[in-house]
């Protein structure tokens, strides 16, 4: 069975429907992931695997915490390998990280622009 | 309650999760600020810690406190998102009391921080329990000063060090005149009063270093710390005279007072054992009561003198 990208749903009942705090979380979802991101490049560019298995290790998270459970998946599997310096097991794996989110990030603009309005 | 998580969406969402349970929450993004937070005055006793965080981890964070023994108990969950069981040992090995995964399921996380509250709550009981105990085995009953146990071991320390330092202390037996009378004339709850309040009024009159214990019914035992041989007796009528300056406020009516002392300085007997000692001040409280009482008189090696003695004189020795 497929996964799904984003169970909004179930995160909505974890939060106990509170959507201005769903928005707040979003909003430093966002910001963060972009950073950690931008942290994983630079890490695979300088071959430090440390600096790459700790910015997967917080997406991880912030995914998890998300319900983006596909993408929490790969990050888990890029920080697994990261830990274990497979150069290119990790870039795949961070490229695949990266498609999923484009994916999901419009979804989290339409949710933050639709709470706003 | 202390959360210390280094990712800011885990940290909100934590945060907000357990204001919603009722918990004041502080926040901290590393250990290093953990642990700064956790070994303040007052801090927070319950904390949830992420495993990994940047430079101290949550596992160190728990080394750390568990290696200071000084302050009260911290309930210390771990907040990990691995599975494998090994880290779980390694994580409850360094002193941490719990761990949960991340996710963290909201239902799950408040019946593990009432599981740590009720674990606090026992440990303030017995903490209580045996102060209390500590305070009843160590002090009297009535007056809460140092018993006769406690009285002498810290004054046979005193003494001790005094003599390693080359200073004096010096050991002050007290007995109330009359007490039985006080006792006949008034009955024994007044008598109770009348020795809570010279034991209070002894105490006061010392410096906080200095030691007041309850010797034995209506005699006290004062140790002075460090003092100078030449002002002791001064600071003995200084404490006769707090006794009989005032009449003492009883349940039932002022009572008036006093007491007589027995000094012996431990300068003067460099050679005696603190038994001996002790004989030698109570002696010189014998001398005190046969003199009149309400006075004090001064044990020296060749037997007792008067407080207006500058030199001991053959005259003036009461010998035992």
């Amino acid at each position: 069975m497929r996964q799904p990208k984003w169970a909004l749903k179930e995160l909505i009942d974890r939060l106990d429907g509170d959507r201005e705090f769903l928005r707040e979380l979003l909003v430093i979802f966002r910001q963060d992931v972009r950073v950690n991101l931008q942290k994983s490049h630079e890490a695979i560019g300088s071959s430090d695997y440390e600096q790459l298995s700790r910015a997967a290790h917080t997406m991880k998270g912030m995914l998890r915490n998300l319900s983006m459970d596909v993408a929490a998946e790969t990050a888990a599997a890029l920080e697994t390998a990261s830990r274990e310096s497979r150069g290119s097991d990790s870039k795949e794996l961070l490229e695949r990280l990266e498609k999923e989110l484009e994916e999901i990030l419009p979804e989290v603009e339409s949710q933050l622009a639709g709470v706003r309005s | 309650m202390l959360v210390a998580e280094d990712d800011a969406l885990s940290r909100t969402l934590l945060e907000r999760t357990l204001q919603r349970a009722g918990y004041e929450v502080i926040s901290v993004e590393n250990g290093a600020q953990a642990i700064a937070e956790l070994v303040k005055e007052d801090a927070p006793r319950l904390a949830l810690l992420d495993w990994i965080m940047p430079e101290v981890d949550g596992v160190e964070v728990c080394r750390e406190l568990r290696r200071r023994k000084d302050q009260a108990y911290t309930y210390l969950i771990l907040l990990s998102s691995r599975e494998s069981k090994e880290d779980i040992v390694a994580g409850l090995e360094s002193g941490a009391d719990d761990y949960l995964t991340k996710p963290f399921n909201v239902d799950e996380l408040k019946a593990r921080l009432r599981t740590g509250l009720r674990i606090l709550e026992l440990e303030d009981h017995l903490v209580e329990a045996r102060e209390s105990m500590r305070f009843q085995a160590t002090h009297d009953l009535l007056t809460s000063l140092w018993n006769r146990g406690v009285i002498v071991e810290l004054m046979t320390h005193e003494i001790m060090r005094s003599r390693r330092e080359r200073s004096c202390t010096s050991v002050m037996m007290c007995d109330i005149d009359h007490f039985k009378a006080v006792n006949d004339q008034y009955g024994h709850a007044t008598g109770d009063d009348v020795l809570r309040e010279v034991a209070r009024r002894l105490h006061n009159s010392v410096r906080s270093y200095d030691m007041v214990g309850r010797y034995g019914g209506e005699e006290f035992l004062v140790a002075l710390n460090k003092c100078n041989p030449g002002s002791a007796i001064s600071r003995a009528e200084n404490l006769r005279n707090k006794i009989a300056g005032r009449p003492i406020q009883t349940a039932n009516k002022p009572v008036s007072v006093t007491i007589s002392i027995g000094l012996a300085l431990s300068t003067e007997f460099t050679e005696c054992t603190i038994e001996e000692i002790m004989h030698h001040a109570d002696m010189a409280l014998y001398a005190a009561k046969a003199a009149g009482r309400n006075c004090v008189r001064v044990a020296r090696p060749s037997g007792i003198g008067t407080p207006t003695d500058e030199q001991p004189k053959e005259t003036q020795v009461l010998t035992p």
